[in-house]
């Protein structure tokens, strides 16, 4: 089978993910279901049906394609140098650390830390002041408005217990 | 007649007399319409003390005013940065984002106000005017109906599709089984939670917004210096007025597509519980199938931005139909609207219109003029508020992870919607990047629960018989009108290949 040079082979591992992911799940839910009173299953059964039936034609198609030589099992639109080169992974590893340390931290604080340090991973460590700037006015700007203003029930830390005590002593 | 004329001439000029209290409302509105998980309904009630200490106009004048000026606010980053800011403004970026893209992000907001502020005059003044009548579509509205209108919203699933249907139709059928996932809504079983708590109510849809839209977009994004195009870095060098008046007459002279649409959003609005998101993308769905240029849709056509704006701007007049005449309330704002008004003394039902004729219509009233407000205050700013896509995504991406993600925390203050809606960033990256559809996920987690429960619910009334879904003539009608949506585009596609066949 000759391959066309002007159209390169799809990545079908990567567009394989998404439906190898519903399989699964599905699986999962008929798991969680399969004891349950009809008014439990009639709709996931339904849905879940139709879901595996599409995901199963998907997967042919794809067998097909990679026969044919028309895509491969690669994962290159999903995975790249890209990602180390944009520092995708290292947004990726920020935001998980966000989450991870926001409870502790509070919102302004991790807020500050996050965006400090993301934006000089993206920035590959250029313009340090106007990053640190930037941060701080964003971060400062949010505690102000939702913590501050609306007294909204953002993630607290001490920044924002001292900037209370600090508030209501005058 | 002439008293009535008498008392809505003076309902609007005591409005008009709070227009110190509507202008920093509107403000306010667009800012927490704007950012996911601050929708008005969540505003209201964290200014609930304020609003109480309100005399009642002032305060109904506030609750309005803010949740007009929200649900405007909610299809600005939709349009600007493809986050939209309420499960009502997901479809907006369906065409709105592709715009900005080409640099026309100015003309893309001022088509967005136009037409939601249009939308949204017409159908309070409809409202106003048909409210008897209006009110009666919440009882005609069955489960058998409510399962043929979801359907016509999860048929823009296969609108979708169209590009590349298995792909399409995966996307919107993982998004109903996440939809899926919680308790069943009569045993209370659980299902698929993983083990999660916080799943036993269902997947909470702000963090699924949020992760889809918001956070996938932030990680694809650092890919470029900034979000435009080349085409549209050049467009967006000189920013004019003239841009912004280019933007209003293209929704000015399709007023009919506005008028149409907007209707469709005042229908479902009027109907408990079916909401924004439904009716905006009933009427994308509705509004590609009768255009004459279907393929256009999701590459940056106008007719694609204006009917989810005018849609989810109708609805806001009708959820307040049930409300005043009936007591229920459409949605969750008109819900603490509800709340406030009994605070004060407000009894609802036909009598209100009769013993205090100044509140009801003192709330339509009050909408009519926060949308004119609104028309004069937000178009100019326009302008301005496109230089966001200007601003480089080293800076753009984090800010929007960071607000996004505190945001999706707010609703439930679960620490763990701020994973959840990581997981879905995570998912929405892989969709984006292997060519799946996050609309279409989305459709599936908003009217998957929603299906489920009509569906239900009609086979425990009929006991288990599935013909119920056809006994209903409203139902059938909707039936036949869903049949010939799906297959009008077909007809009209190879009627226009027929018609390019024989005039090159």
């Amino acid at each position: 089978m000759k391959i066309d040079p002007d159209r390169p082979p799809r990545h079908l591992g990567g567009e394989l993910i998404i439906p190898a992911l519903a399989v699964v799940f599905t699986l999962y839910f008929f798991s969680t279901i399969w004891n349950s009173p009809w008014t439990a299953q009639v709709s996931a059964f339904s849905l879940g049906g139709v879901l595996l039936l599409l995901c199963v034609i998907f997967f042919a198609k794809a067998l097909g394609m990679v026969a044919k030589g028309e895509g491969s099992l690669t994962f290159g639109n999903v995975v790249t140098y890209e990602d180390l080169r944009t520092g995708r992974l290292g947004l990726i590893v920020t935001t998980v650390g966000y989450c991870w340390l926001i409870d502790d931290l509070g919102f302004t604080l991790a807020t500050f830390l996050f965006l400090w340090l993301s934006m000089l991973v993206l920035s590959r460590f250029r313009g340090v002041g106007r990053v640190t700037l930037t941060s701080a006015i964003m971060a400062l700007g949010g505690w102000a408005i939702f913590i501050w203003a609306f007294d909204t029930r953002f993630p607290r830390g001490w920044f924002e217990a001292t900037m209370e005590a600090v508030l209501k002593n005058g | 007649m002439g008293d009535t004329a008498a008392l809505l001439f003076s309902v609007l000029m005591d409005t008009l007399g709070y227009w110190w209290v509507m202008i920093p409302t509107i403000f306010l509105g667009l800012i927490v319409g704007g950012i996911p998980g601050f929708s008005a309904a969540n505003t209201i009630i964290i200014l609930m003390p304020l609003t109480l200490a309100m005399d009642l106009q002032m305060g109904l004048v506030f609750m309005v005013t803010l949740y007009c000026a929200a649900r405007m606010g909610a299809g600005i980053p939709a349009i600007l940065v493809n986050i939209p800011g309420t499960a009502g403004a997901a479809a907006t970026p369906l065409d709105g984002y592709p715009m900005t893209k080409q640099g026309r992000g100015q003309q893309a907001l001022s088509i967005s106000f136009v037409s939601s502020a249009i939308g949204g005059l017409l159908t309070t003044i409809i409202a106003l005017a048909a409210m008897p009548l209006l009110a009666r579509v919440g009882f005609y509205m069955h489960a058998v109906e409510m399962i043929v209108v979801m359907l016509f919203g999860i048929s823009l699933i296969a609108s979708i599709a169209a590009q590349d249907m298995i792909k399409g139709l995966i996307a919107g059928f993982l998004g109903l089984m996440i939809g899926s996932i919680g308790t069943d809504v009569v045993y209370a079983t659980p299902r698929g939670t993983m083990g999660f708590l916080e799943l036993y109510d269902g997947v909470p849809l702000i963090p699924a917004l949020v992760g889809l839209f918001a956070v996938s977009e932030a990680f694809i994004i650092i890919e470029k210096k900034v979000i435009l195009s080349k085409k549209g870095q050049e467009a967006m060098e000189n920013p004019s007025w003239a841009a912004t008046f280019e933007g209003v007459r293209e929704a000015l002279v399709r007023w009919k597509h506005i008028v149409w649409t907007s209707i469709i959003g005042l229908v479902i609005g009027v109907i408990p519980g079916a909401g924004a998101s439904i009716a905006s993308f009933v009427a994308y769905q509705q509004s590609r199938t009768f255009s004459k240029t279907p393929e256009k849709y999701g590459t940056g056509h106008i007719e694609g931005l204006i009917a989810p704006e005018s849609a989810n701007n109708g609805v806001t007049s009708g959820t307040l139909v049930p409300l005043l005449v009936l007591g229920i309330p459409g949605g969750a704002t008109a819900a603490i609207m509800l709340v406030v008004m009994q605070y004060h003394g407000v009894s609802f039902g036909p009598s209100l219109f009769q013993r205090q004729p100044e509140v009801g219509y003192g709330m339509f009233m009050a909408m009519a003029v926060s949308y004119l407000l609104m028309m004069l205050t937000i178009i100019p700013l326009s302008r301005y508020m496109s230089r966001v896509t200007t601003v480089p995504t080293i800076y753009l991406a984090p800010m929007i992870i960071s607000f996004t993600l505190v945001g999706a925390f707010v609703p439930r203050e679960y620490m763990f919607d701020m994973y959840l809606a990581l997981a879905f960033g995570v998912l929405g990256y892989i969709a984006r990047r292997t060519g799946y559809h996050v609309a279409a996920i989305l459709i599936g987690v908003i009217l998957g629960p929603l299906l489920e429960t009509y569906f239900l619910r009609a086979l425990k009334k009929s006991e288990g018989d599935i013909t119920v879904l056809f006994s209903s003539t409203i139902g059938n009608i909707l039936w036949v009108a869903l049949v010939v949506s799906l297959i009008l585009p077909a007809v009209f596609d190879r009627r226009r290949k027929r018609k390019e066949l024989v005039t090159p």
